[in-house]
C-alpha cells in the first residue's frame, strides 16, 4: 500500500515536470510565430532587406532563437553584408552551437570577408573539448540535466520503497547512471555558459580598422583587419580594447570599430 | 769715351717695403756693358730678373747708351737690408754701384681692388717681370671654408693672369670626393673677364667654372688642385731696336697647378635634432596637397608635395609621410625645378605620391613632418603640412582587390556555391528573459528530485525504526484490529444474528486489550484485564464498566439479554475502546 503511494507522488511529479518542460521546447506567442512566418516568406521572394527588418522586429521584442539569427545572417548576406551576416551567425552558434548548417554558413561568409587568417591549429584534445561542451545547445542541455536528475530521483525512491531484489537492483544501477548524466550534462552546460562568457568575441565592422600596439591613437599600428574578421576580446580599456585574432596576434583596437557577438 | 761719365747706380722703387711684398731693384749704367756681376741679395729672395734692356739716344751726335739690369725682389722677413754692391765692367773699368738699404716692414695687406671692371685693363700686360708663376697662376676660392655637413659652398675655379693667353687646355679636374656636387650652367659664352687686384698686384681674373659642393661627411676634405696647360706670349729681353720699339714676346707652354684647398667641415649638431630629419640643410618650406577628399574605392588619390627652398634640395632623401597603412601606395614620382647659379642651388622638388584606397571607410592622411637645418641661424626647423580627411565610398567594382592577401581565397574548391537555406521551423524561439537555464524554475527542477530523494529516505528510515517494536506496533494496532471487529459486528447487527453479533462484540474488545496490554489473547480473564488496567492507573469506573460489558456479551452468548438492546451494546463497546485510547 505504501509503495503503492509512493508510486503515484512520483507519476505526480512527472505528469507536473513534463507540464513545465514541453512548453518550453515548443513554446511560441502566435504573434512572434507569425512575424517568423511573414520574414520567411519574404526571404522566399527574394526582399531580404525587408525579411531582415522583420526578423529584426522579433528581436525586438525580446525574442531570440538560433533560427532566427540564423535566417537574419542569411538574408543579411543575401543583402551584400558580409560583417552583419557574421555577427548574426556567430549569434546564432552561440545559441545552439551544435548546429551544423550554422557552422556551415559560418565558414562560407568567412570565406567572402577580405582577411584570410590562417588559424593557429588546436591541441586535438582542446579541440574535442570544444566539440563537448558545444555538442548541445544550452537549452537542451539544461532540460537533460532537469529530466535526467528527477528521473534519477524517481529511481532511488523506487529502490528504498520497493520489497522485490531484483527491482530493487535496476532501480539502484539505474538512478546511478541517471545521476551521473545528469552531473554531466549540468557540467557540460555550467562549462558552455563559461565558454561564452570568457570567449567575448566580435566582428570588426569598419571598413578597415589598425590594429594599435597600445591603446593610444599615435602608437605604431601593428597590422591591419577588414570588416568581416571575428577577434577574441581580450580586455576593455576605455575605449580601447585588446583583441586576439585567430592566427595569434593582439593589439588594440577602439571599441566602435566591432560589434559584440 | 770720358770714363768720368761714366755712372752705374742701383735704384730702387721704394726703401720701405713690406714682407713678402714685390719691389724691384734696377742697376743702370750709361755704356756698353762686358760683364755684369749681381749681388748676393742675400736676406731677399729673388722673384724675377735679371731682365736686362737697354736704350741707346743719340743727342746732337753723342750717342749715349744706357743699360739696365731689373730684379724683382721680395723680403720674406722683417728688418733692415742692405742690397750690395753691383759689379759692371764697362769699356774696361769696373765700376761698383752703391749699396741700397731697404727696411722691411710687417707686411701690410696688399690693398684689394675688387671693383670689378668688366673691360681687360690694358696696362695689365706692360709688367716686366719674367717669372710666370706671378704671373700665371691658378686658384680655387669657396665662398666659405668653414660649413655644416649639407651646407652648400661655392667653389670657383679662378685664371689670374697677366700675360696674353694663346692656348689653354683643362688637363685635370679634382676629383671632389666627398662632395656631391652640381656644376653651375655657364650662361655666356665668352668668359667674363675682370680685374681683380691679389698681393698687390693687379690681374686679369677669369672664372673658369663654378660648382656647387655640399660636404657628404663631417671633417676636412681637401680639394684638389685644378691642372691647365697654357701657351703664354712672354716679354723678352730685346735684341734689336724693332723689338725695343714693338716689344719682344716669346711663345712659352706652362703648365699651372693651383694650390689643394681645405675644407673644414662641422657635423651637423645633435642638440635638437628632430625626429625623422633626414638631413635637408638650407632653408626651405613645405606644401602639400591632395587632388580629391572623396573618391570611391580602387580610384587613384593623387597626393602632391612641394618642397621649395635654397640647399641640398636635390638629396632630399623619401618624406615622412603619414598615410593610411591600408592605402595601397606608389613610390612617388619625383621632379625638380632647381637653378643652380654662383648663389648656389635653389628651386622645388614635387614629389608626387598615387595612392589607391581599397576598402571604403574614412581616413585621415596625417600631417608631413619635414625637418631641416638652417646653418645660418644653426638651428633645426621643423615643419608640418596640413593633414587631408578622404572619404572612400564603396566602388562600382564588387570583386574585392585586396592588398594584402597574396594568395586569394579562391583556391578553396568550395562544391557548395551558396550558404544554407534558412530554417523554417522556429521550435526554439523564447524571450531572452525567458532561458531555461538559471531561471527559478530551473534550480527549483533540478533540486525538487535529490530533496524529494532525502525526503523518502528519512521517510524510511522512520518506518523501518518504527516496524522494528512489535510492542509498539500491536499497541498501534490494537484500535485498527478493534474497529475492525466492531464494523463486522455492526454487520451482524444489521443481519440481526446477535449471536455473531455479541461474538464480535466480544472479540473486538478481548483483541484490542491483547494487543493493548501486550497479554497473550489465551492468557486473558477478567482478573487479568482488571489488574492490568488498574497497574496502568486506568479510571476504575471505565474499568468497571469494561468488565460489565464483558461480562454481558460473554452471558448473551448463551441467554438472551432484554434489558440493553445491542445497538446500545454496541455504543457502549465503541466509547470504552475509545476511552481506553484516551487513557493508555
Amino acid at each position: 500500500m505504501i509503495w503503492k503511494m509512493k508510486f503515484n507522488t512520483l507519476k505526480r511529479v512527472l505528469c507536473l515536470l513534463i507540464l513545465l518542460v514541453v512548453p518550453i521546447l515548443t513554446f511560441a506567442e502566435g504573434q512572434a510565430n507569425t512575424l517568423f512566418e511573414k520574414g520567411n516568406a519574404l526571404y522566399k521572394k527574394g526582399e531580404f532587406k525587408q525579411a531582415l527588418e522583420t526578423y529584426q522586429l522579433l528581436i525586438n521584442d525580446g525574442y531570440q532563437s538560433a533560427g532566427v539569427y540564423f535566417n537574419m545572417g542569411n538574408a543579411s548576406y543575401k543583402s551584400g553584408d558580409i560583417p552583419l551576416a557574421i555577427l548574426y551567425y556567430e549569434k546564432a552558434h552561440k545559441l545552439n552551437p551544435a548546429d551544423e548548417d550554422i557552422n556551415f554558413n559560418i565558414r562560407f561568409a568567412n570565406s567572402k570577408t577580405t582577411d584570410k587568417i590562417d588559424e593557429v591549429p588546436e591541441f586535438f584534445l582542446a579541440n574535442w573539448w570544444k566539440k563537448i561542451i558545444l555538442g548541445f545547445s544550452i537549452s537542451t542541455l539544461s532540460v537533460f540535466s532537469v529530466l535526467f536528475v528527477l528521473l534519477a530521483s524517481g529511481m532511488l525512491v523506487v529502490y528504498f520503497f520497493t520489497n522485490s531484489v531484483s527491482i530493487k537492483k535496476l532501480s539502484f544501477y539505474t538512478a546511478i547512471s541517471l545521476f551521473s548524466l545528469g552531473i554531466i550534462s549540468l557540467f557540460i552546460s555550467d562549462r558552455q555558459m563559461n565558454y561564452f562568457n570568457a570567449h567575448k568575441q566580435a566582428i570588426v565592422f569598419s571598413g578597415s580598422v589598425s590594429v594599435k600596439n597600445a591603446p593610444v591613437s599615435s602608437s605604431a599600428t601593428l597590422f591591419i583587419v577588414h570588416d568581416g574578421t571575428k577577434v577574441n576580446i581580450l580586455e576593455n580599456n576605455n575605449d580601447w580594447m585588446r583583441v586576439r585574432i585567430a592566427n595569434g596576434n593582439e593589439g588594440w583596437i577602439k571599441v566602435g570599430d566591432v560589434k559584440d557577438i | 769715351m770720358f770714363a768720368q761719365d761714366l755712372k752705374f747706380t742701383a735704384s730702387v722703387n721704394r726703401n720701405e717695403v713690406g714682407t713678402n711684398e714685390q719691389f724691384q731693384v734696377d742697376f743702370s749704367v750709361n755704356g756698353n756693358v762686358e760683364g755684369f756681376n749681381p749681388p748676393s741679395f742675400s736676406g731677399f729672395e729673388v722673384l724675377a730678373g735679371p731682365s736686362q734692356s737697354t736704350s741707346m739716344s743719340s743727342i746732337n751726335g753723342n750717342t749715349s747708351m744706357n743699360t739696365t739690369f731689373s730684379y724683382v725682389l721680395a723680403a720674406p722677413k722683417e728688418g733692415d737690408f742692405v742690397i750690395g754692391p753691383a759689379t759692371v765692367v764697362v769699356n774696361g773699368r769696373r765700376l761698383n754701384s752703391t749699396p741700397v738699404h731697404i727696411k722691411v716692414v710687417k707686411g701690410r695687406a696688399a690693398p684689394q681692388n675688387n671693383a670689378a671692371q668688366n673691360a681687360p685693363d690694358n696696362t695689365v700686360s706692360a709688367g716686366n717681370t719674367s717669372d710666370l708663376s706671378k704671373l700665371i697662376f691658378l686658384r680655387e676660392v669657396v665662398d666659405k671654408n668653414n660649413v655644416y655637413q649639407g651646407q652648400q659652398i661655392v667653389l670657383n675655379y679662378r685664371l689670374y693672369t697677366r700675360v696674353q693667353i694663346e692656348q689653354n687646355q683643362l688637363d685635370k679636374l679634382p676629383d671632389l670626393t666627398g662632395f656631391w656636387n652640381e656644376d653651375v650652367k655657364n650662361t655666356q659664352q665668352q668668359p667674363q673677364v675682370h680685374i681683380e687686384t691679389y698681393k698687390g698686384v693687379k690681374y686679369n681674373v677669369i672664372d673658369i667654372k663654378q660648382t656647387i659642393l655640399f660636404p657628404e661627411h663631417a671633417g676636412n676634405i681637401t680639394i684638389d688642385p685644378i691642372e691647365m696647360t697654357f701657351v703664354v706670349q712672354q716679354p723678352v729681353a730685346a735684341t734689336n731696336i724693332m723689338d725695343q720699339f714693338f716689344g719682344s714676346y716669346k711663345e712659352v707652354k706652362y703648365k699651372a697647378k693651383s694650390t689643394p684647398l681645405v675644407i673644414h667641415v662641422k657635423p651637423l649638431p645633435e642638440a635638437g635634432k628632430p625626429e625623422g630629419f633626414t638631413g635637408a640643410v638650407g632653408k626651405f618650406s613645405i606644401e602639400a596637397s591632395v587632388d580629391k577628399t572623396s573618391l570611391k574605392t580602387n580610384d587613384a588619390l593623387n597626393y602632391k608635395v612641394k618642397v621649395t627652398g635654397a640647399g641640398n634640395i636635390k638629396l632630399l632623401k623619401n618624406l615622412n609621410t603619414a598615410f593610411p597603412e591600408d592605402f595601397e601606395k606608389y613610390d612617388p614620382k619625383i621632379s625638380d625645378t632647381v637653378t643652380e647659379d654662383a648663389n648656389g642651388v635653389s628651386g622645388s622638388r614635387i614629389y608626387n605620391y598615387l595612392l589607391i584606397p581599397r576598402h571604403k571607410g574614412d581616413y585621415t592622411i596625417g600631417e608631413l613632418k619635414f625637418a631641416y637645418f638652417n646653418p645660418t641661424t644653426n638651428r633645426y626647423v621643423s615643419l608640418s603640412s596640413k593633414a587631408f580627411h578622404v572619404n572612400v565610398a564603396q566602388g562600382a567594382t564588387e570583386n574585392n582587390v585586396t592588398a594584402f592577401s597574396t594568395s586569394n581565397q579562391q583556391d578553396i574548391k568550395l562544391l557548395d556555391k551558396d550558404i544554407r537555406y534558412i530554417k523554417t521551423s522556429n521550435d526554439d524561439l523564447y524571450r531572452d528573459d525567458d532561458l531555461f537555464y538559471g531561471s527559478v524554475l530551473y534550480y527549483l527542477l533540478l533540486f525538487i528530485g535529490p530533496v524529494l530523494c532525502g525526503a523518502a529516505y528519512a521517510y524510511r528510515r522512520w518506518d523501518i525504526k518504527n516496524n522494528s517494536d512489535l510492542v509498539k506496533v500491536k499497541n498501534k494496532r490494537a484500535g485498527k484490529v478493534a474497529a475492525k471487529h466492531l464494523a463486522s459486528a455492526q454487520i451482524q447487527l444489521t443481519a440481526n444474528n446477535t449471536q455473531g453479533f455479541y461474538e464480535d462484540v466480544f472479540k473486538g474488545l478481548y483483541g484490542y486489550l491483547s494487543d493493548k496490554l501486550n497479554i497473550l489473547y489465551a492468557n486473558l480473564d477478567r482478573e487479568t484485564i482488571a489488574a492490568v488496567l488498574q497497574e496502568r492507573k486506568v479510571d476504575s469506573q471505565l474499568i468497571n464498566k469494561l468488565l460489565d460489558t464483558l461480562d454481558l456479551c460473554e452471558m448473551a452468548r448463551y441467554a438472551p439479554v432484554t434489558h440493553i438492546s445491542k445497538q446500545e451494546v454496541f455504543e457502549k463497546a465503541k466509547g470504552i475502546i475509545n476511552d481506553l485510547e484516551n487513557e493508555i
